[in-house]
């Protein structure tokens, strides 16, 4: 290796070519990917999320819940993910094109979260910020996101039922309210084109570009 | 028996040596300072995982935060000033001539230090993403990558300066680091951070860059020490040789494609996973040769240097060997979102990156200070700390995540019990992470004692200078 040029051409390409084909090579897959609008439902999938949902995404990324929640769902004959109810069909890139912060995650110490809002059993905002602020299977309390104050008046209406001294109420900040309405939002449930495993013989053809479209796509039964 | 190098005769020691002391000196210490400091952060983290309600209350130290705060000190503290450190004197030491511009990389590791210190305080108060190994705020990003430029002035001028046209292999895997983690990092903030992609390609640019580091900045400067060393302290000349290129540069090719792995199954293209499982078996002959030219570290014996470098290279081709087989989908299914996955990158960092560090740090420090440790003892302990707590907490993560991943795979198995199955496993990796934390506060406590000694003890002038080889060109 004398010659130094050749050196440091040979660097370059060595990073260049893994960018090129790894980080471009998807992009010019998965980049095109628009929102799909279902004629029946009158609406485009994925929806967007509402504000405070927003909001609540970003509470979720600073206090690292990614660290042990996953928001992806493998296949059904690919891990136990659909058994658990965590979905019924694989999570697909268009899931999360409306998404600003992704929140894949690489651990699963807790369940996965992609549906959490569309679960057979969901649990009420009430129940949720709840758990949130005592421990709960596993998760630690998150009791610095809930102020203790006097009650003035009244009882607030969104007061929780937990111990304080006389006089006081527990209270969730904007902060556990917001994250509680992404937590709630996560629903992923929309059948895709691309998200059926097989595509049935007798499906009609439509609009040139998606052989498989869903006429009435949304996945009966969901909301079990 | 081990020997430790409490002597270092004075002919050894070179201007090229003193003269870098400053830099060198203010990157090992700030480096085992955010060593300790990413320990202790571990030890809260892992006993979080088994005792939820340990410092719950503290909204600085809630599981998240505390791991995102600990990988980041880890790989921008310990790593990357550490990494630095031994890159830029090896270069100069086989470049044949003193570093210059030494200003440069003081102001560097000062700026780069006082971003990190902000980046981790951002961290705790809310202000970091969710991107393994990019949770730092975005306001440090572009700091962080002038000030990495600055460090690597003086390994840069050490490379272009050389005395000889022959190069080494540790000279390219230098090289290689300094120069592609500023791409890599400049091109990661940009498509994360200042103008992210969309919807799962910012996964898919976050797992790039984490392998890419890896591959293309943090195993090069391990194998930078690792290929000085182990001919250096062993005294032998490197077998196979000719084979290092090879492996070099299929690390540098093939290294960044192996990212897509830790994506299978997931929603991204299936080509991105098939390609990291391909490139990973395709980056065995990369570890198998390096598992043959530095064969002389496992010689039994030698000086504790080289028993570093020997648990470091070890850890280091069996973790190689490890990614490759859990690329496989079969193995995949049950290691996959698992505490595996975490217990190879502490192989991985804490095993082949720290480990050989480590050795290069005890071969190094007396040479720029022009004095021996002050204690065989301390490195001896150190030496059984760090081994003993690697295995532990390797093995430890292992195990759990082995037991994890075919517990999750039962749908019958609730969170609550696999927790509870765990918990012996996540208990010994605890008490492993404590033991790692003894020990590199005992390295950091050494060095503190080394530099007071040099700092209170009366001047010693290099009086010995070796003379230029013969034959070479006179600079």
């Amino acid at each position: 290796m004398k010659n130094g040029f050749l050196f440091f051409l040979g660097l370059f390409f060595s990073l260049a070519i893994a960018w090129a084909g790894i980080v471009l090579g998807s992009h010019v897959q998965l980049s095109h990917l628009a929102p799909y609008f279902d004629e029946n439902e009158g609406k485009a999938f994925p929806e967007r999320l509402p504000g405070i949902a927003v909001r609540g995404q970003l509470v979720y990324q600073d206090l690292g819940c990614a660290a042990c929640h996953t928001q992806q769902v493998r296949r059904p004959d690919f891990g136990s993910d659909k058994a658990r109810g965590w979905g019924d069909r694989q999570s697909v890139a268009r899931d999360y094109i409306s998404q600003p912060a992704v929140q894949l995650g690489e651990s699963r110490f807790g369940p996965d979260l992609a549906n959490f809002g569309a679960r057979p059993h969901a649990v009420d905002a009430a129940r949720l910020t709840q758990y949130l602020y005592e421990q709960h299977n596993g998760m630690p309390s998150y009791r610095f996101l809930f102020e203790t104050r006097r009650i003035a008046g009244e009882r607030a209406a969104n007061a929780l039922n937990a111990p304080a001294p006389a006089g006081s109420e527990v209270v969730p900040t904007p902060r556990v309210v917001a994250l509680v309405a992404y937590l709630q939002s996560l629903n992923n449930v929309y059948e895709y084109p691309e998200a059926r495993p097989v595509v049935p013989p007798a499906a009609e053809k439509k609009e040139g570009e998606h052989p498989a479209a869903p006429a009435a796509a949304k996945k009966e039964g969901v909301h079990k | 028996m081990i020997t430790a190098p409490t002597a270092v005769t004075t002919a050894e020691v070179t201007e090229i040596d003193a003269s870098a002391r400053p830099p060198l000196l203010l990157l090992i210490g700030s480096a085992l300072a955010w060593l300790v400091l990413s320990g202790a952060l571990a030890l809260v983290n892992l006993v979080q995982l088994h005792t939820p309600s340990f410092l719950a209350d503290c909204s600085v130290l809630t599981f998240g935060r505390t791991q995102a705060m600990q990988d980041s000190a880890f790989i921008y503290g310990w790593a990357a000033n550490a990494g630095l450190a031994v890159a830029l004197w090896i270069l100069a030491r086989l470049g044949g001539s003193p570093l210059r511009s030494l200003n440069w990389a003081m102001a560097g590791a000062a700026f780069w230090n006082i971003a990190l210190t902000v980046g981790l305080i951002g961290i705790a108060t809310g202000d970091g993403t969710s991107h393994a190994w990019l949770h730092l705020p975005r306001y440090v990003l572009p700091a962080m990558l002038f000030a990495y430029a600055a460090i690597a002035v003086p390994g840069v001028l050490a490379w272009t300066g050389r005395d000889r046209e022959m190069t080494y292999a540790s000279q390219w895997y230098a090289v290689a680091a300094l120069f592609l983690f500023p791409w890599l990092f400049s091109i990661a903030q940009t498509m994360l951070v200042f103008v992210p992609e969309r919807g799962v390609l910012q996964a898919l640019v976050a797992g790039w860059y984490v392998q890419g580091a890896w591959t293309l900045w943090l195993a090069p400067l391990a194998l930078t020490a690792a290929y000085y060393l182990v001919p250096k302290v062993g005294g032998r000349v490197i077998p196979n040789y000719d084979f290092a290129a090879l492996s070099f540069w299929t690390l540098l090719f093939v290294g960044a494609w192996t990212g897509g792995r830790h994506l299978i199954g997931g929603p991204i293209p299936a080509w991105v996973a098939t390609i990291g499982g391909v490139s990973c078996a395709l980056l065995l002959f990369h570890y198998i040769v390096v598992a043959v030219n530095l064969r002389d570290a496992f010689v039994t014996g030698g000086s504790i240097v080289l028993k570093f470098v020997r648990l470091g290279v070890a850890a280091y081709v069996f973790g190689g060997f490890l990614d490759a087989v859990t690329a496989i989908r079969g193995v995949a299914l049950v290691t996959q979102f698992t505490f595996f996955s975490a217990a190879q990158s502490q192989l991985a960092i804490s095993g082949g990156f720290s480990l050989t560090i480590f050795g290069a740090i005890y071969f190094l420090v007396p040479r720029i200070t022009g004095q021996p440790w002050p204690s065989a003892g301390l490195i001896r302990v150190h030496y059984f700390c760090a081994l003993l707590g690697t295995a532990g907490l390797v093995a430890g993560l292992a195990v759990a995540g082995w037991i994890q991943g075919h517990e999750l795979n039962d749908p019958a198995v609730t969170f609550a019990v696999i927790g509870a199955r765990t918990k012996p496993w996540l208990l010994l990796a605890t008490a492993a992470q404590a033991v790692l934390l003894l020990g590199n506060v005992l390295l950091l406590a050494h060095l503190m004692r080394a530099v007071a000694s040099k700092l209170l003890a009366p001047v010693v002038v290099v009086i010995f200078r070796q003379p230029p080889p013969m034959g070479a060109p006179a600079s």
